[in-house]
């Protein structure tokens, strides 16, 4: 294999994925596509269905997903006559593609000289698949129907031609059709430029060559993840972590992983798993499985993503628990229940390779809305405010404050839009002192918010972590858990559910008040640097009781700004009062 | 006394053209930068240009110094006051994280938590009174902070935009309490929501503003020393000039001044040379920064990320950046594969052939090694007499064993791989935009780009490449071919058909007025000045906007249709139906200089060029390759690749089966024959 021609191959063939992903972001109407890239697009073997190549702009969300996706249509396109030009497959069976009814998957082959080469595929959320909510966000569903249409895998186009009485079906059950069919071309769009770019290659390598560089390719990255592999110590590695309940019967759902390492090849096992929920905390297990990439890809930034990478990760996933969904259980909870999956990854390997793996982030996906009739518009409003949180703390750094969960990468609304669009105001959005989880390196603050509404108005939070917070590791503690409290006709009350409620009626006035978990500490606080903790004190992070008993800090001094204290450590006797503190606990 | 001298103050050179008449280049140099008062470098400059301060009429000039301020933290120490309950809006940003992978990685916001304050007062979006300015708390923090050796307050309130009267109010109590301050309100940087970018964006202009009005002063003082006191004008990131004495309240606006100077003249060049699209490439050590150019006119981005977290909500040039260079390392990753940077030599230990003690293969190295760059003529080297060839030969053949490759076929490989990541980057900065690459011309400057120009525009199915004539030294050139510019913006965010025509026209007039009063303050002699109005509109809804050039004259309707037309013309279709929202209103003020401008030399007969030499040279074989000198090719003359022309601030390519002309610019344009 020439080795340049290698290169600049695997370089190619992302070009072309990112390309259309590009390209479907320009082009798409849904706001979620276009905004938060809600999207991937990839090339496929066309016999295994592994990954190729995978664009660079799509969510972390569908890193793995698609290929496992794929993989599970293969079986029922072969069984229905196989593929042929000009076939467009779609899908949004979320018991096969995994996520939800909204991420719509569009597979479509691509021939060269009459054989098939690859295939392509895309994924995008459309912005409503019908149901009980606009959205598809349904917090007390208790079956997929309540949550939208459920398109099963078949021909949208056959022989270049679209199936016109599928369009219409799918149309006449959703709420935004014209905003659809506006996706659908996008998204069948795209394929065009994927194609363009593949026969590009295709002309100027031959087919041969092209397919031989990835076999190779697949085969390097295989390899290059076993050396990463290799690298984790023998053994198994337990977690156990989980969620305060489904929204819909209180009762605590378990997680339970063990990560065994072998050689080079990763194990994740997920018997023990309580499930499946009442309610909507349910996932697939091809998005089980994707978010154990993710979680991966966290730890080891540089792995390729292709289908090479994922060979030497096996699975056990309990059918029918929590994270593999069976039909007809609703899955609308996706957001959050894949964000548990990364962090017990983190937890269980965290105890194998502490070095490279964070300790847990703020853990809740979840969102905040309000919603209602805008008194000025007299026109329907939904406000979303997805949960920021702080990272876990890692070997080489503090956690940091409001980040994005690490399956998305979607962004808070600025205060002053929402102001403008929204009748409602907000009382502070600001670091939530005294949330992180304490450590050598300390984990993130959570954020914390509080909105006042200026109209009658529903408001409905999905959130977890607050019966169980995001852990430390290495000997650093664990974060504030989730925090929601409501204030409606003057009495001060937390949803029975904890941090999830489900359209509360609220007159003007009333307010919510929500504080997201920080991440988890790394390390002991008793070796926290000195000046570290000191400026952790003076930016109001820690208060100092904790800097006393918790840091073993000792104050030399303290004056004032205002009412603010500043104060400084006494570095020396600071570190006699950790002395101390050590044998105290080496005793208990 | 019509003399014009350009120059670039960069990280390690500060670069000098200077023409005696503003046509001719007279001068070009390179001089090593003295970053820690880069006034002086700047004076050492000219003086080694021993050009006379009676010689010169303007002085036009662009500079890192704002950039490497944020970068190294090395800005003011300040203090923020904000609307009580959002201190932290500076710290949270708008929940991200700082890469798509992996989870580590601080934040160091430019102030710190304990520096930040609040103050008890409150608008509402339309910028109502919710709340009182809290007077006494405020004149209370003024009189705590005065003795807390803080240069710079920045005050930042919610809803600003719409109605400054509390920032401006709290701005003459602080100034009251301490007249020492540099004090920056929000509503004065940017009038525009979104709290988090406008706070940033200001907290940005205070942390600079110390810094750059001692830069200003130190510069004016010598110069004046010099006996220079004519114009001093200096780039900002728009792409347009200010006043020197104008600069310090707008010193969060230079940040990318040199990067944008390039794009001027490279905007500038390909237009006088006929070609209106155009794609600039400007490779040097470290990074590779790609800009596009559309009827002439740069792509302006609204906002552009500093660092993690500090946006910069003022208009730039777009230019993106990626980590190739002359200096990028080649390494094989895990699996084999090889691959060239981002990790770079930088300019110390560098590459192994310049003998500074670098051990890894880079770009430079690959170049040297195939005989792209000649051994015996270090550019901008002077301590060494010629490269060590053999050093970096033998690096490659470290570096090649693995894969079975020989020297030089590990050498090329290099530059295939390399060039293939600059062209990508390059593709998809056109196709982001929905443009086909291939309409464009590509005009290649830095110290590494005219090396790999041929390869890029190969790679990327550009038709026409041009090789201005000093490509080294082509951002000091730019400052001299920008005219002076202000823009101003202001939110509105209200859908348009609520609005009435004369508030619209109101807001375009103030936004007129304002740039006019600037421009005619700015001291320098304007033969014309152009306003050019513009609205970012979206349908209802949507978080992004489309910015439309409009005109003060129009009607609703028809701003509605032009924003409609844009919008077509992007996606594909109007969404019908949906109403329009007037998101912002903003005006540029242009003041164009009197410029000499420059006639195209005749060109003759076309005839074919005279080599002074040639050398082996390597592309897949060794070739004996005409070696061509810069200074001798004259408007006409033409041949064909393999060829490198060598001139004094850079080395080009024309690869095999390409064919070059000069124009009567002097310009290479360099085609696939």
């Amino acid at each position: 294999m020439d080795p340049v021609t290698l290169a600049v191959v695997r370089g190619a063939l992302e070009q072309i994925g990112d390309e259309m992903d590009l390209h479907l972001i320009r082009a798409a109407m849904s706001p979620i596509i276009s905004e938060t890239n809600d999207c991937a697009h990839g090339l496929f073997h066309p016999e295994t269905g592994e990954t190729i190549a995978q664009g660079g702009y799509g969510l972390p969300l569908f890193l793995a997903n698609m290929q496992f996706t794929i993989q599970a249509l293969l079986p029922r396109i072969e069984a229905a006559g196989g593929f042929r030009p000009g076939d467009i497959w779609i899908t949004n069976d979320p018991y096969l593609s995994g996520t939800h009814l909204n991420d719509v998957v569009l597979v479509s082959p691509h021939y060269v000289d009459g054989k098939l080469f690859a295939l392509f595929a895309n994924t995008g959320h459309w912005m409503d698949m019908g149901g009980s909510a606009p959205g598809g966000w349904v917090p007390t569903a208790q079956e997929i129907h309540q949550e939208g249409i459920v398109i099963p895998p078949m021909r949208l186009y056959e022989d270049g031609r679209r199936n016109e009485g599928i369009v219409g079906m799918i149309t006449a059950n959703v709420r935004m059709p014209q905003q659809l069919l506006g996706d659908l071309a996008a998204m069948t769009n795209v394929f065009a430029v994927g194609r363009r770019g593949l026969d590009d290659l295709v002309a100027r390598y031959g087919a041969d060559v092209l397919k031989d560089c990835i076999s190779e390719m697949m085969r390097r990255s295989e390899e290059e993840m076993r050396s990463y592999i290799g690298d984790i110590p023998d053994g198994a590695y337990r977690i156990v972590d989980g969620f305060d309940n489904d929204g819909v019967v209180d009762s605590p759902l378990d997680v339970r992983l063990s990560v065994v390492v072998k050689g080079t090849d990763l194990h994740f096992d997920f018997t023990g798993t309580d499930g499946p929920a009442i309610g909507p905390m349910n996932i697939s297990a091809n998005t089980t499985k994707s978010m154990c990439f993710v979680a991966l890809k966290h730890i080891f930034p540089d792995v390729p993503v292709n289908g090479g990478a994922f060979r030497p990760m096996h699975f056990t996933i309990p059918v029918g628990s929590i994270l593999a969904a069976q039909y007809p259980v609703a899955v609308g909870g996706t957001t959050d229940v894949t964000q548990r999956v990364v962090d017990v990854v983190f937890g269980a390997l965290s105890q194998a390779i502490p070095a490279k793996t964070p300790a847990a982030p703020f853990g809740t996906t979840g969102v905040s809305t309000v919603a209602g009739v805008h008194p000025e518009t007299g026109k329907y409003y939904v406000a979303v405010y997805p949960y920021p949180g702080g990272y876990g703390a890692t070997s080489v750094s503090d956690g940091l404050v409001n980040g994005t969960p690490p399956g998305s990468m979607a962004k808070f609304m600025s205060v002053e839009l929402s102001e403008h669009r929204f009748p409602l105001t907000f009382d502070y959005y600001a670091i939530r002192e005294r949330s992180a989880g304490p450590g050598q390196n300390a984990g993130g603050c959570g954020s914390a918010y509080g909105i006042e509404v200026s109209s009658k108005s529903l408001v409905s939070v999905l959130g977890d972590r607050v019966d169980r917070a995001p852990f430390g590791i290495q000997g650093g503690g664990s974060a504030a858990p989730n925090s929601v409290a409501f204030r409606t006709g003057g009495r001060d009350w937390v949803p029975p559910m904890r941090s999830k409620a489900e359209k509360v009626a609220f007159a003007p006035g009333d307010r919510f008040d929500l504080g997201s978990p920080g991440g988890g500490g790394f390390g002991d606080p008793l070796d926290r640097d000195v000046s570290q903790v000191e400026a952790d004190l003076n930016d109001g992070l820690i208060d100092l009781e904790t800097a006393k008993t918790v840091y073993g800090a000792v104050v030399a001094q303290t004056r004032h700004i205002l009412d603010r204290p500043v104060y400084t450590l006494d570095a020396e006797r600071t570190r006699m009062t950790r002395g101390a503190l050590r044998l105290e606990q080496k005793a208990m | 006394m019509t003399g014009v001298a350009g120059i670039d103050v960069g990280g390690t050179f500060t670069d000098l053209f200077f023409s005696k008449d503003g046509i001719t280049v007279d001068r070009v140099l390179k001089v090593p930068s003295t970053p820690d008062d880069p006034s002086r470098g700047l004076i050492n400059a000219l003086e080694t240009a021993e050009i006379s301060p009676d010689a010169l009429d303007v002085i036009l000039h662009g500079t890192t110094i704002a950039t490497n301020a944020v970068i190294e933290r090395r800005g003011a120490t300040a203090a923020l006051i904000t609307t009580k309950g959002f201190r932290d809006i500076l710290e949270l940003g708008r929940r991200d994280r700082q890469q798509m992978y992996g989870m580590t990685g601080v934040q160091q916001p430019l102030i710190p938590r304990r520096m930040r304050w609040e103050i008890d007062e409150r608008l509402d979006f339309r910028g109502n009174v919710v709340r009182p300015l809290d007077v006494e708390g405020l004149t209370a923090l003024g009189r705590a902070l005065s003795g807390e050796g803080v240069e710079t307050v920045v005050i930042s309130f919610l809803h600003s935009y719409a109605n400054a009267t509390h920032e401006e109010q709290a701005r003459d109590i602080l100034k009251a309490v301490n007249a020492d301050w540099e004090v920056v309100i929000s509503s004065e940087v940017v009038r525009e929501y979104y709290e988090f970018e406008r706070t940033s964006t200001s907290v940005v202009q205070g942390y600079l503003q110390p810094l750059i009005a001692r830069y200003a002063r130190n510069l004016s003082g010598r110069l004046h020393e010099k006996g220079f006191d004519r114009q001093t004008l200096v780039m900002q990131s728009n792409g347009g000039l200010v006043p020197l004495k104008q600069l310090p309240p707008r010193a969060a606006n230079i940040v990318r001044s040199g990067p944008a100077a390039g794009v001027m003249a490279a905007a500038q060049i390909a237009g006088a040379a006929g070609f209106t699209h155009v794609i600039t490439g400007d490779m040097g050590g470290t990074s590779y920064d790609v800009a596009v150019v559309v009827n002439g006119l740069p792509r302006i981005a609204e906002t552009t990320e500093l660092d993690f977290r500090i946006p910069l909500r003022l208009p730039m040039i777009d230019v993106h950046t990626i980590g190739a260079g002359g200096g990028s390392i080649a390494s094989l990753d895990r699996s084999g594969i090889l691959q060239v940077g981002p990790q770079s030599a930088g300019a110390v230990p560098g590459p192994i052939c310049f003998g500074r003690g670098g051990t890894k293969p880079t770009v430079t190295d690959a170049n040297a090694v195939l005989g792209r760059i000649n051994a015996d003529r270090p550019i901008g080297l002077s301590h060494i007499e010629r490269l060590d060839i053999e050093g970096a030969r033998a690096a490659m053949a470290e570096l090649g064993r693995p894969l079975g490759l020989s020297v030089e076929d590990t050498a090329e490989a290099i530059l295939t791989v390399v060039n293939h990541v600059m062209a990508r980057r390059t593709r998809l900065m056109t196709v982001e935009q929905g443009h086909d690459p291939r309409s464009f011309a590509l005009v290649v400057f830095g110290g590494a780009g005219p090396l790999h120009g041929a390869a890029i525009m190969r790679e990327v199915g550009i038709r026409t490449m041009l090789l201005p004539e000093h490509p080294g030294v082509l951002c000091a050139l730019g400052c001299a071919a920008a005219d002076l510019r202000y823009d101003l913006s202001r939110t509105v965010e209200t859908p348009i058909r609520d609005m009435s025509i004369e508030v619209i026209r109101g807001i375009l007039a103030e936004q007129r007025e304002s740039g006019v009063a600037q421009l005619k303050s700015s001291g320098v002699t304007l033969t014309n000045i152009q306003v050019l109005h513009s609205a970012n509109m979206s349908y209802l809804g949507q978080i992004h906007t489309m910015r439309v050039e409009i005109e003060e004259g129009w009607d609703v309707d028809r701003i509605i249709e032009a924003f409609e037309e844009h919008y077509q013309q992007e996606y594909g279709n109007r969404l019908t139906g949906i109403p329009v929202s007037l998101v912002g209103l903003a005006t540029s003020a242009v003041g164009v200089r009197a410029k000499p401008s420059r006639e195209p030399d005749a060109v003759s007969e076309p005839f074919r060029a005279t080599p002074r030499g040639s050398r082996p040279v390597y592309f897949g074989g060794w070739v004996d390759t005409a070696i061509y000198d810069r200074r001798t090719l004259s408007p006409g003359a033409f041949f064909v690749g393999p060829a490198i022309i060598e001139q004094g601030d850079t080395t080009s390519v024309i690869e095999p089966g390409m064919r070059a002309r000069v124009d009567g610019f002097g310009n290479v344009l360099v085609e696939v024959a």
